[in-house]
């Protein structure tokens, strides 16, 4: 039963991505394993087992998803803001001025906490909070790959994102949770 | 001897995900390692990503809870029950 927990929460996120509701999500996860089960001996492991299976979990929601009709564009599960810059740009030099592109306003710097401070659980409920905020396909590539150390390769293909698409979405979010880190240190250190 | 084009601060930090995950081509990469020698900025933000990363692997992973758990097992066990 590891691998059904390890993979369970995050089969159901993404799974939801693609149908209507958390039952449908539920049964597109049972399917799915139901699917994992049948086609093992199949499995040929020129992908990783965990890849191999949110495949079959990505391909059976779509599927689903599409008999319900229903279509979700890209950019309502990987947020609207992918071309915009992930920094702030009033931080950088405007255009023209003498040191355009160069830091005008430096973030705080919040390396020097105190290393109970920052490994706290007010710190981790800090970066839960922020990753629960994401969009989702956003929220879903920080966690394969910094909650649960997966390759980039290996979230590309379960995912099934291209690898510009995986980088833009992982840092994104990644700049996300830093800003809410600062914005955590700032606000403690100034109590 | 050609000087390769600099790059700015508010370019570097769209490219550190991909510098730390070693996508960069090795004229960018280039461009960025010098920078980052001089940059204490740019330096601060690398740091602090490394951090996030390494405070995010300190999450505790989410398990199913025991009413999804149950009718998971019991569609496995109807499966093979072959009803």
């Amino acid at each position: 039963m590891m691998l059904v927990d390890e993979l369970g929460p995050s089969m159901r996120r993404v799974a939801r991505m693609y149908v209507s509701s958390d039952a449908v999500a539920d049964e597109v996860v049972q399917e799915a394993w139901l699917g994992v089960v049948k086609g093992l001996d199949g499995f040929e492991g020129r992908a990783s087992l965990r890849t191999w299976i949110f495949r079959i979990l990505v391909n059976t929601a779509k599927t689903r998803g599409q008999r319900e009709a229903r279509s979700v564009p890209f950019a309502a599960l990987a947020g609207t803001d992918l071309d915009e810059p992930t920094f702030e740009p009033g931080a950088f030099g405007a255009p023209g001025e003498p040191n355009a592109g160069g830091w005008s306003t430096l973030p705080f710097d919040w390396r020097g906490m105190p290393e109970e401070r920052a490994e706290g659980t007010e710190t981790l409920h800090v970066i839960g909070g922020a990753i629960a905020m994401l969009p989702p396909m956003q929220a879903e590539v920080i966690r394969l790959r910094d909650v649960l150390g997966w390759s980039s390769d290996e979230v590309c293909n379960a995912l099934d994102l291209s690898e510009t698409n995986q980088r833009v979405l992982l840092h994104r979010a990644r700049t996300k949770v830093r800003g809410a880190l600062e914005e955590h240190f700032r606000s403690v250190s100034e109590t | 001897m050609s000087v390769e084009a600099s790059i700015t601060c508010q370019e570097v930090v769209e490219l550190l995900s991909a510098y730390l995950d070693g996508e960069l081509d090795p004229s960018t990469l280039g461009r960025v390692e010098a920078h980052l020698a001089g940059c204490h900025g740019c330096t601060m933000v690398l740091e602090e990503f490394l951090e996030t990363i390494r405070l995010s692997g300190a999450l505790t992973v989410e398990q199913l809870n025991e009413n999804q758990r149950r009718t998971l097992l019991e569609a496995f066990r109807d499966w093979r029950a072959g009803t």
